[in-house]
């Protein structure tokens, strides 16, 4: 980001605890205008609670919180009027429809947006007049968004906009998102999906335990890490482990099934060394595959704790 | 937000939750269902009384209104809320009671419609007579929803989840069915029951709802029982209120309690306020003045100096002609028989309040009003036995200033609204020549 941009939200050292729980600690991050903000974390990590904080549903024991300059505490109505949410765990009445969602959500703001035009958006149109429990997990989500919108807010929040969903649905949903970045508003993106987080997100906030333990591009994020690139391969006969050591750019090596899994410094020097191995050994690939660093080798590399693709953390 | 965008968008908020309920079979049956079951039920064990279900009717309502505000209210509120419905409400820039006051509001409406179908059907159904003060029957109802409402929102905010709402609901429900009056009638109920009940708004539900019924003076009288169900209503509806939980995940805690006590307190102060002065003496069975009037009482009555009944006062038709009784005093001998008020439970105070009718059209100079002296000696004749009239008439004469008097009946369209004492008078000279009548001593 521009280091002279004004930050649409602001967050400076926000603490809060539930009774003995330190749920956040010290967390401080900016989001600057037309990003996508990535607050990435396990259940637990205090995700959920930074972003009610944030939209002012609870008070930070400590901590300042500023959306387009309005103090969250000082002035929560005014501050939401800037803001479009969707909520982890919220919901709608059953037989309510869309089309009436929207409305009734549109009726309490001096400027919404147009309720037709979010129903089309969001490829509601056909079931604008059928009742929320007949909508499937995908369209569910697609109203939240939609409703998130009605405010014509330039920054939003989603937290956990794709828990629950299918792939299919998935992706279409990370097209909105995407979509809406492109559109120019601010997006806080809160999630424990880590392909979620490197496709969609600017900028990533790793959130462990109540902190930020980490706040970088994902590119800058993975490039920081020590972990390295490795390859896994399986050949016709056996490979002899002492052959493998001596491979240029190999950090380390290990059996994996009936092959190796090898890591390297440089991917392309240590295959093509490889292939050599086995062209002179008379021996032949069945298969390889080449493996990146990841955000989750960041995490692993960063916590100590492996990463668990497991349901989204609860309301605290 | 400027006061105008609030109140559009609470009045879209309060239209859509209406219609919402009535896409909703459960809300349908609990809201109405139930109401119609308990008058059909109610109806199945009074048909017998003529005619039936009037003295019930302050029960019944109070059941319906109790059952939508205790259970009602509370379920809807909580099954939203746990779904998580009120979690986005919240991030609406409203005032937080504002949309519970539509909520409310919402309620009032449901609980309001279901009671006045259950007038309607007992009406259609057991030929039971609508409300005698029908202006004061919505008075009544506001101060009772108002109440119950209150009670409501306090179960919503302590109940964690709907079957918790269930458990608390018939904490406040069955005793008040049994023995707070509402089920049960005081009258038949244990002296220590009666005095319980005291404590309890459903005792003063009834008060209010049944005199809009039978009692002559309608709510005149009923001031106690309107501040209690102030009192009892603001009390919890303030701490339910104050304890109102946004989200499901939320428990309450030891405080939440202390404020449960302080709102059950407000019930403690009523119960010592109507001990205090004196209005949890035990009510007997209404006692049967006009029966200790003797024969030779009534042989002693004298007729002399009554005017005729063609002068000024206490004008009285000649007997009907079959089949020639005139049109317009056809259509009051209809409406007389559905009139709530002269079918007291009393049938002295019953007699005394038909005969305050005829009073009241001859003082006011009513067109009509020889001929409702005679459709009101008619009613008499036709209700009641020869010897039990006799013995009310006689009372009415001895002691006219027993029992109470109606000073105006607009459900008649006898408007004017005249003084009391002119009321007993007259109903003393229409008395005496219905007594005259009956026992042969004037000419008819």
């Amino acid at each position: 980001m521009p280091p002279t941009a004004t930050a649409s939200v602001r967050v400076s050292h926000l603490a809060k605890n539930y009774g003995p729980v330190e749920a956040v600690r010290d967390v401080s991050f900016e989001l600057f205008p037309g990003e996508i903000f990535g607050l990435l974390g396990q259940n637990g990590a205090g995700k959920t609670t930074t972003i009610e904080c944030l939209l002012g549903l609870r008070s930070p024991d400590v901590g300042t919180i500023t959306i387009q300059e309005i103090d969250i505490q000082a002035d929560p109505a005014r501050a939401r009027q800037r803001v479009g949410a969707q909520l982890q765990s919220a919901a709608l009445q059953d037989k309510i429809t869309p089309q009436e969602a929207l409305q009734l959500f549109a009726s309490f703001y001096p400027k919404p947006a147009d309720t037709d035009s979010l129903l089309t958006q969001f490829g509601l149109t056909d079931k604008a007049r059928a009742p929320f429990d007949s909508l499937s997990g995908g369209q569910k989500q697609r109203l939240f968004l939609a409703l998130a919108l009605i405010n014509d807010p330039e920054i939003l929040i989603l937290d956990e906009p794709t828990a629950g969903l299918d792939p299919q649905a998935r992706r279409e949903l990370h097209r909105i998102i995407a979509g809406l970045k492109s559109a120019g508003r601010t997006v806080l993106l809160c999630t424990h999906n880590l392909e979620e987080a490197s496709t969609l997100c600017n900028r990533i906030g790793i959130l462990h335990q109540g902190r930020i333990i980490a706040s970088a591009t994902p590119a800058e994020l993975i490039a920081k890490a020590h972990a390295h690139p490795w390859i896994s391969f399986r050949t016709a006969r056996p490979l002899d482990s002492a052959r493998l050591a001596v491979l240029p750019n190999v950090t380390s090596h290990k059996p994996e099934g009936n092959g190796w899994q090898v890591e390297t410094t440089e991917i392309n020097r240590t295959i093509s060394s490889l292939a050599r191995i086995l062209e002179a050994d008379k021996n032949e690939m069945l298969d390889l595959q080449i493996h990146q660093p990841t955000l989750e080798d960041v995490f692993i590399e960063l916590t100590g704790q492996a990463w668990s693709e497991d349901k989204p953390e609860e309301t605290s | 937000m400027s006061a105008g965008k609030l109140l559009s968008g609470l009045a879209q908020h309060f239209l859509l939750s209406l219609k919402l309920n009535f896409r909703s079979t459960q809300a349908l049956v609990y809201g109405y269902f139930v109401p119609i079951f308990f008058l059909v039920a109610f109806g199945s064990v009074f048909r017998g009384e003529i005619p039936p279900l009037l003295h019930q009717m302050g029960q019944l309502l109070t059941i319906s209104i109790l059952g939508g505000a205790c259970f009602g209210l509370p379920t809807a509120l909580v099954a939203e809320r746990e779904r998580g419905v009120w979690r986005r409400y919240r991030l609406l820039p409203v005032p937080t009671g504002s949309l519970i006051a539509s909520t409310l509001l919402v309620r009032l409406i449901i609980v309001g419609s279901a009671a006045a179908i259950q007038i309607l059907l007992a009406r259609l159904v057991y030929q039971t007579p609508l409300p005698g003060h029908s202006g004061q029957i919505f008075l009544a109802f506001i101060f009772v929803s108002f109440a119950f409402l209150g009670l409501g929102l306090l179960v919503a905010a302590l109940a964690n989840d709907v079957p918790a709402v269930q458990a608390l609901g018939q904490c406040l429900f069955l005793p008040m069915i049994m023995i707070g009056g509402v089920g049960v009638p005081l009258a038949v109920l244990p002296d220590w029951a009666q005095r319980v009940a005291g404590f309890m708004p459903g005792r003063y539900a009834v008060d209010l709802l049944q005199r809009c019924f039978t009692d002559p003076n309608g709510l005149q009288g009923a001031t106690f029982s309107m501040i209690a169900l102030v009192v009892i209503g603001t009390a919890a509806g303030g701490i339910g209120l104050k304890l109102f939980r946004w989200e499901s995940g939320r428990r309450v805690n030891r405080s939440t309690f202390a404020w449960m006590g302080i709102a059950l307190l407000a019930w403690v102060a009523v119960g010592l306020a109507a001990t205090a002065t004196g209005r949890l003496d035990p009510v007997q069975p209404d006692a049967v003045a006009y029966e200790s009037i003797t024969e030779e009482q009534i042989d002693q009555i004298t007729y002399e100096g009554l005017p005729g009944d063609n002068e000024l006062v206490t004008r009285l038709s000649p007997p009907f002609k079959p089949d020639k009784t005139p049109e317009r005093a056809r259509a009051f001998a209809h409406q007389l028989k559905t009139w709530s008020l002269g079918y007291a439970e009393d049938p002295g105070q019953a007699v005394r309040n038909l005969l305050s009718v005829a009073a009241i059209a001859d003082i006011g100079a009513d067109l009509r009003e020889a001929e409702i002296g005679r459709v009101v000696f008619d009613e008499l004749r036709a209700r009641y036995e020869h010897d039990q009239l006799c013995h009310i008439l006689a009372w009415v004469i001895l002691r006219p200033s027993d029992g109470q008097v109606i000073t105006r009946v607009p459900e008649l369209r006898l408007r004017r609204n005249l003084s009391e004492s002119m009321v007993r008078e007259r109903s003393v000279l229409y008395a005496k020549k219905y007594l005259g009548r009956l026992l042969r001593k004037l000419p008819d």
